[in-house]
């Protein structure tokens, strides 16, 4: 296991603001600036991967950057955005739980993510802290998922998590063979073409995209 | 083989969309399904004489395991296909649907196939890709009717699904530092033949973490509780063919996920972890499903139930561990999916029929279907457990092994569980199939092509409960070999 000398600092840096971005997501109210915030957090991912390309001297992690910024800071925060403006939705981010305890709740669960990641024994101090990152990541995805009220913010939750693993992936081992990663951006994208699908449906049998309104199916 | 496996169904999946007429797409579907079982059949048997099989750069492969979910999927699309004429034919002669929609159907559905065949034959932890890859063809078919109960049932399936798959991806990672450590950074640190030849020397601690993502993301879509609760209402609000496809084989794709895992993370952490976390959802996915079974109102929300009680049967089996416990599960994935898919044809006809899917509003269905009553008799029989059909023969060999193994309390539960839930089951059943039919219902079979898919099931169902031909047999325990 190589471990990266080359930029550790540049990596600590885009760790931090990988975390800030995810912040920022869960401490607005409006749709737009949501899915802006994800465009940032993927391209900083991107970052993330040509700088452990660059430090390890591995190609194949170039493409896997070029394809995350291509896919995840382009063209699904776009696709995002047309869904938005087709089904004419309220711009504003609906909430089960208010912005302020939300971010408090965000800073527990990093702070629970850092502390898990410590009890195992991971290789040096940098992957530590990019895997913490990556864990706090998941679950903020997952506490947006069960909090905001439209299913765009679901699928948002979901790219969130997905984002999570990819820095995790990275930063243990720095990626996956390249066919699986293709695979998994493959399967990232058909799997956002069909909640955009779904989410057309529910807007066009309920009128609205408001995830209360699926609640008839118990027992 | 592999790869003409592979390639069939998605040929046959866009012939079906360039078809024009309902007789064109129906010969086509039903022409390719059988080819897919004749190179399914095919890649059995060589795996059987050969040993394992691996093509493709080393991205395709297929051992006995592999081959095993290889013939539950060939034969269970193959028999869904055939009813999937009477089913959708019926639903198309009565203007439930148009052609294009039942074109769509076809596509959707041989592509589906194709991915839980997928799922079967890759060689790497990349068999994340396939999962997720099921889940998303199978939202599209569940929200085939496209009313509000569908719509929410395949949002709920494809997030809750996306989200348990997720954390499987993260123990999927794990798994691959795990073994990164050991055999260097090669794309060879993800096939399964070689990550089992070193799997003694992965880091226990990484392994225990990354063997409860795997089980908590891939139980997910197993269908283990406690995140069983997409699998009812996908179930009763899909197709009905598509029913029989997800309980009869999509569950034990994720469930074969699953245990190759449990072989690699064993190997690790030794058996008793392992065998602990899968014992304690087992007998959960048990426990709740007996008061929901009891409680029923709608019959197809009842097999989904049943089906959530056989994923745990079969989590209980491997983690009874031992040969006796891992043969029972293995052999109990094979009977559930071919009892399970005969319910789901049985109450399918109960519905074009009576229009309903509540328990209450049906009743007398021997007298009105005959053949259908009577077969739904025998598959409730075989699904509860009853001798002397196939599942008797297989939760008999894992309860056993429980007992053989010490494991006193999770058997006794086990006992007490399927008692309950065989008279659960039986109350709600046979209140439907009994009494006077409800008026207004004209006697009468829906079609001949339902009923000859659910002969072709009952004969498994009938003969490998008395009688085990020795391949098979082989076959199972070289599985088990695997496996263990």
């Amino acid at each position: 296991m190589a471990e990266i000398i080359f930029g550790s600092n540049t990596m600590q840096l885009l760790i931090a603001l990988i975390l800030v971005s995810t912040f920022m997501i869960l401490g607005s109210t409006r749709l737009y600036s949501c899915i802006r915030d994800f465009g940032i957090q993927s391209f900083l991912l991107a970052c993330v991967a040509g700088t452990v390309a660059f430090s390890t001297g591995k190609d194949e992690i170039y493409i896997i950057a070029v394809l995350t910024i291509l896919f995840k800071s382009i063209v699904i925060p776009y696709f995002l955005l047309y869904i938005i403006r087709e089904i004419k939705v309220k711009k504003e981010v609906e909430l089960y739980v208010k912005i302020s305890p939300s971010l408090i709740i965000g800073g527990m669960l990093v702070v629970i993510s850092y502390y898990l990641i410590r009890s195992i024994n991971v290789i040096s101090e940098l992957s530590s802290f990019a895997l913490s990152a990556s864990v706090s990541l998941v679950s903020i995805g997952l506490f947006i998922m069960i909090s905001r009220k439209k299913a765009i913010m679901q699928m948002l939750g979901i790219l969130i998590m997905e984002n999570g693993l990819f820095l995790g992936a990275i930063s243990l081992t720095n990626g996956m063979p390249l066919l699986v990663e293709l695979g998994i951006f493959f399967d990232v994208l058909i799997a956002v073409l069909i909640m955009g699908i779904l989410i057309f449906r529910i807007n066009k049998t309920f009128e609205s995209i408001d995830t209360d309104l699926l609640k008839t199916l118990i027992g | 083989m592999i790869e003409y496996l592979l390639f069939t169904p998605i040929l046959t999946g866009i012939l079906c969309y360039f078809t024009r007429s309902r007789r064109q797409v129906e010969t086509i579907s039903i022409l390719g399904s059988l080819m897919t079982l004749i190179f399914g059949l095919s890649l059995v048997l060589d795996v059987y004489r050969n040993g394992i099989i691996v093509t493709w750069q080393n991205s395709l492969f297929a051992d006995a395991f592999s081959a095993y979910i290889v013939l539950i999927v060939s034969i269970i699309s193959f028999v869904s296909s055939i009813y999937s004429i009477g089913y959708m034919g019926h639903e198309i002669s009565h203007n439930v649907i148009d052609l294009k929609r039942l074109k769509m159907y076809y596509v959707l559905f041989h592509f589906f196939v194709f991915t839980m065949l997928l799922v079967g034959v890759t060689n790497n932890l990349g068999l994340w890709i396939a999962i997720e890859m099921t889940t998303l063809v199978s939202a599209l078919l569940i929200i085939f009717y496209s009313n509000k109960a569908s719509v929410e049932a395949a949002w709920k399936y494809v997030i809750i699904s996306t989200v348990g798959i997720t954390f499987a991806l993260f123990g999927t990672i794990l798994t691959y530092y795990a073994a990164v450590k050991i055999l260097g950074e090669t794309g060879d640190a993800l096939n399964w033949t070689s990550l089992i030849a070193v799997a003694g020397q992965f880091d226990p601690m990484i392994m225990k973490l990354a063997f409860i993502f795997i089980l908590i993301g891939y139980g997910t879509k197993a269908g283990l509780a406690p995140m069983h609760t997409w699998l009812p209402d996908a179930y009763s609000e899909s197709p009905t063919p598509v029913g029989a496809l997800l309980s009869g084989t999509l569950v034990n794709c994720a469930m074969y996920g699953i245990i190759r895992f449990y072989s690699i993370a064993t190997k690790s952490t030794g058996p008793e972890f392992t065998s602990n976390l899968l014992i304690i959802f087992g007998l959960l996915s048990l426990g709740i499903a007996v008061p929901f079974i009891i409680l029923q109102e709608d019959y197809k929300r009842l097999l989904a139930y049943s089906s959530v009680e056989h994923m745990g049967i079969i989590a209980l089996g491997i983690g009874f561990g031992g040969v006796y416990g891992i043969f029972g599960a293995i052999l109990h994935m094979f009977n559930h999916a071919m009892t399970k898919s005969l319910m789901f044809f049985g109450v399918g006809n109960v519905l074009l029929k009576y229009g309903t899917k509540e328990i209450d509003k049906v009743s007398g269905i021997v007298k009105t279907m005959p053949m259908t009553g009577a077969i739904l008799l025998i598959g409730g029989l075989a699904i509860t457990g009853s001798p002397p059909f196939s599942i008797f023969i297989s939760e008999f060999t894992i309860l056993s092994s429980g007992f053989l193994g010490g494991h006193i309390i999770a058997s006794v539960l086990f006992l007490l569980f399927i008692i309950m839930i065989f008279a659960g089951f039986f109350y709600n059943l046979s209140k439907m199939i009994f009494g006077n039919p409800t008026p207004g219902i004209i006697p009468g079979e829906v079609s001949r092509w339902t009923l000859s898919a659910m002969v072709i099931l009952v004969v498994f169902v009938f003969v490998l409960g008395f009688y085990m031909p020795p391949a098979f047999y082989k076959m199972i325990m070289n599985v088990v070999a695997v496996v263990r």
